[in-house]
């Protein structure tokens, strides 16, 4: 072993400089680690709450579409049997957006909150009946839902009640 | 005496650094704890909100499908007690002691003011008067017991098989009741003759008094409703006056069903105030807007013009039920309209629907042969 040619007081300074110069090291790559993890978390939260408002989003759609296909206010009827499941019942359907307007913001917000919500007919014909319409100003995201319906028309046929085709769209917005 | 001195720094400097090290140590620990006790805290409010959020969605789609019963299973909230509470026509439900929670000024919901178990039971039967108005939607649970006493064969067995699944029982007189397992007790009496000015059952003496409750069907045919809830050792009526079924009766009676799902008097007539907003609303869609004034319109306005464009070919029952013979539709849709908006200022108004939705549910059923019907 070698022995240092330096004085006593000069050899302990310079091992309190690296060891000082250790410290900061530590420091500075604790701090470094600590920078990354925060960003990490963020990135996380950021992504991780994106989709749970996805997922919300999708959700409500669902839920505005059964809310819309069991409206009692479109539902076709039979008298005091059980209502025809997607089914639309057209003599009520070319009326209601009138209604649907008139109790919209006291009532019909309540059901169906931003939405756009409208019966298309494929066929024969192809009309489009828009039931409520209630954009959001600054929406970012919106998931349209579609669904197959048939639409009763008692007064369309000769005396017979005629079933058209069409489908029934709910555009959710967020 | 130099010989000891730095064996007593020393000593100082050792004693000192363990002092360090066990308050730095504690100071450590504490950061710690306090972050997990934190996040506890954050974490059962996540939940709970998580909670309400997923009861909310089950109970979207257990309400709007028509007459069906999901039994859910809901051990995950065994330990949680689910509140039920309706004021000025908003329901609100959530968990106990948890500031999360759901309202719905649309949906009539009856349930038990407290619930618990591990098992939830929604049950969803139309409401109508006469045209479908809403889905009621009954909550109960595993834990929540009801014992049917009373009442005709008939209504027994309806209200037996209806509630297949539920934890019910049919007991023929109070004193065979044995609930001491059971979370919440309410009491069905069907005819009126077993709650009124008698004792509470000795089974249920030592339950608490919110725990146990009574509904009574009175009246002639057993049409208005009486809410009962123990108190002490006697029974305590909670309405004033009777509170009446708004309802054409029938099998499966969504009111009377209601009424026996419902916490109380208060909760029952918060509810089914929701139900006559939207029968004011269904009678327009049926009425058109100026139906209150005799300006028919909705699906009334298109019968009537495609029966008026039809002329002589149409069969005269047609525009008779519709706006010619003494009792006519237009009428009867203009009374229903403002009975369903005047009913929701002042509850004796709520009576007079019943004879005016008979009215249309006989009309309409004039109408079945020769023509098209309203609903």
């Amino acid at each position: 072993m070698k022995r240092s040619t330096l004085p006593y007081g000069l050899r302990r300074n310079r091992k309190a400089q690296i060891q000082m110069s250790e410290t900061i090291a530590v420091l500075f790559i604790f701090f470094v680690l600590i920078f990354f993890g925060i960003i990490f978390y963020y990135k996380y939260q950021q992504v991780s709450f994106q989709e749970k408002q996805e997922e919300l989003l999708g959700t409500r759609a669902i839920e505005t579409t059964l809310k819309t296909l069991f409206l009692p206010e479109l539902i076709c009827s039979k008298g005091e049997a059980e209502s025809e499941d997607n089914c639309v019942d057209m003599l009520k359907l070319r009326s209601l957006n009138e209604t649907i307007k008139q109790y919209l913001d006291d009532y019909y917000f309540e059901i169906f909150s931003y939405a756009r919500i409208y019966v298309q007919e494929v066929y024969p014909g192809n009309s489009t009946f828009i039931l409520y319409d209630k954009q959001k100003p600054d929406a970012t995201r919106e998931e349209p839902t579609f669904f197959v319906v048939t639409l009763r028309d008692e007064i369309a046929g000769k005396g017979q009640e005629l079933h058209k085709f069409g489908y029934l769209a709910v555009v959710v917005y967020s | 005496m130099k010989i000891n001195k730095p064996n007593q720094r020393g000593q100082i400097q050792l004693t000192f650094s363990w002092i360090y090290i066990a308050i730095a140590g504690a100071v450590i620990l504490l950061f710690f704890f306090s972050i997990v006790v934190k996040q506890k805290q954050v974490s059962e409010e996540r939940l709970s909100v998580e909670v309400v959020r997923i009861m909310e969605s089950i109970l979207t789609g257990a309400g709007v499908s028509e007459s069906t019963k999901n039994f859910i299973d809901a051990s995950g909230l065994a330990d949680y007690t689910l509140y039920f509470d309706c004021i000025d026509s908003v329901s609100e439900f959530g968990i106990q002691g948890r500031p999360a929670r759901a309202q719905n000024a649309i949906d009539p919901l009856f349930a038990p003011k407290t619930m618990q178990g591990r098992q939830i039971i929604a049950w969803s039967l139309p409401y109508k008067l006469p045209f479908k108005v809403i889905d009621f939607l009954l909550i109960t649970s595993s834990s929540n017991k009801y014992y049917l006493t009373g009442g005709d064969g008939v209504f027994v067995n309806e209200f037996l098989n209806a509630t297949e699944g539920f934890n019910r029982e049919y007991v023929t007189d109070l004193s065979e009741i044995d609930a001491d397992s059971e979370f919440d007790v309410r009491i069905v009496d069907a005819d009126g003759t077993h709650i009124p000015g008698k004792k509470v059952p000795g089974s249920l003496q030592d339950f608490d008094d919110m725990k146990v409750s009574a509904v009574v069907f009175t009246g002639s045919n057993q049409n208005t409703i009486d809410f009962y809830q123990k108190e002490g050792l006697e029974w305590k009526k909670l309405n004033k006056n009777p509170v009446r079924i708004i309802s054409l009766g029938g099998e499966r009676d969504a009111a009377k069903y209601a009424a026996i799902f419902a916490g109380d008097d208060k909760t029952y007539q918060c509810n089914m105030q929701k139900a006559f907003r939207r029968l004011e609303i269904l009678s327009e869609v049926y009425g058109g807007s100026g139906i209150a004034e005799l300006q028919v319109g909705g699906k009334l306005g298109e019968l009537q013009e495609y029966y008026l464009s039809q002329g002589l070919s149409a069969h005269p029952d047609c525009l008779g039920n519709i706006q010619n013979y003494p009792d006519h539709l237009t009428e009867s849709l203009a009374a229903l309209k403002s009975r369903a908006a005047a009913c929701q200022l002042e509850e004796e108004i709520c009576l007079d629907l019943i004879s005016t939705a008979g009215k249309i549910q006989d009309l309409n059923n004039n109408l079945r042969l020769n023509c098209i019907r309203l609903y």
